[in-house]
């Protein structure tokens, strides 16, 4: 009976111990992924910005410009990607909307990213777009991959549409998660005008007839929660201009926004709830789970040992016998 | 040859379980009914 229990336990160790690898080097890449029907929304706001009005064509001063970024995955999509990409495929249908301080439209633009599941890598397929307009994205964008590392990572710049590294810049500690931090400088670019522009007739083809351009700089800053990849906290320093041509009355440029854009608290407060949950779950499957199977399947081996070691000891002293006397030479 | 038979099957059960769980993954599930926003939502 002792030793079939030495036996049970013997393989329970094992199955523990085995288990340990398998989750973190077998499981978790496999079932880390984000989920293709995610919905996210987001608000972030630019206090006392400079805008355009576009009745006057001069820049003026606002107490606030606000984007809503809204992000939705399209199962359809991916399904259909996955069939030939052979691999987790999530489309993300994005949005970025922003609203003037009269709360009507300054610009929006709609973009279609489709990437990895696993590795957060894009992937290239029909509709992959940014404001109707067919792209190819290199690198990331609005996520890192799981187990981010201290390093640069290539980011895709959705304005400019063209791809930059992302400087890891340090560790910090961001309302008690840690975080790394990644800076992202975009230099001025001359960039397209966003197919539908706040002013009813105005297109960009009548734009680009007057010969005015519209060219974007920013600083890109996120601070990414390296376990998940989620970015806890961004924000940019973008500036935008009108540049010669008709438009601007003889005036070399003119200020189209320019603005400290930051998420808004509230959504900050949700953000790092969110973080914080998913955190734990990568770290069961990353950490928790690993180690402890492997301390649980060493007390199960010792164990079984300690039961095999007393099944081979007599259980009871045998009585003695007087032993013969053995013959002593003289 | 019992130790050997043991340790065996505490192999076999957990490569079977993570096999299975990995292959079973998670459901994609259904595109959210939700509209891409045009309006500043309230709170998260």
């Amino acid at each position: 009976m002792r030793r079939k229990a030495g036996l049970v336990l013997l393989a329970l160790a094992v199955f523990f111990a085995a288990l340990s690898p398998l989750l973190r080097w077998y499981a978790f890449p496999r079932l880390a992924k984000i989920p293709a029907n995610q919905y996210q929304d987001m608000v972030l706001e630019a206090k006392d910005a400079t805008l355009l009005d576009y009745g006057t064509m001069k820049a003026r001063k606002v107490p606030e410009v606000t984007i809503v970024q809204t992000l939705k995955g399209n199962v359809e999509e991916s399904e259909k990607i996955e069939k030939t990409a052979g691999r987790d495929v999530v489309v993300w249908d994005g949005l970025s909307y922003v609203v003037g301080p009269d709360g009507k439209m300054v610009s929006k633009i709609p973009e279609r990213y489709i990437f990895d599941a696993h590795t957060q890598e894009p992937v290239h397929a029909t509709g992959e777009m940014v404001d109707g307009d067919p792209v190819k994205r290199q690198g990331i964008e609005f996520k890192w991959p799981f187990l981010t590392e201290k390093r640069d990572y290539e980011y895709f710049d959705a304005q400019a549409r063209v791809t930059a590294p992302i400087h890891y810049k340090g560790t910090q500690n961001f309302r008690g998660v840690d975080v790394y931090y990644f800076e992202q400088t975009i230099p001025w670019t001359k960039v397209r005008f966003p197919k539908t522009m706040p002013v009813e007739g105005i297109t960009p083809e009548s734009v680009a007839k007057t010969g005015t351009t519209r060219w974007y700089t920013t600083v890109r800053k996120f601070w990414v929660e390296p376990l998940t990849g989620a970015p806890v906290y961004g924000e940019e320093i973008h500036k935008e201009e009108l540049r010669g041509g008709t438009l601007l009355g003889g005036r070399e440029k003119v200020t189209a926004f320019a603005g400290h854009v930051k998420m808004r608290e509230d959504y900050i407060d949700s953000t790092v709830a969110l973080v914080k949950s998913n955190r734990t779950l990568v770290l069961l499957m990353t950490s928790y789970l690993p180690w402890g199977f492997l301390a649980l399947a060493l007390v199960l081996l010792s164990l079984s040992l300690y039961l095999e070691a007393r099944g081979r000891r007599p259980g009871d002293p045998r009585p003695t016998k007087d032993a013969e006397p053995e013959p002593v030479n003289a | 040859m019992r130790a050997l038979i043991a340790a065996a099957t505490g192999l076999a059960v957990a490569l079977v379980l993570v096999f299975t769980i990995t292959a079973l993954g998670s459901p994609a599930g259904e595109t959210s009914p939700k509209p891409l926003l045009t309006t500043v939502p309230a709170h998260p």
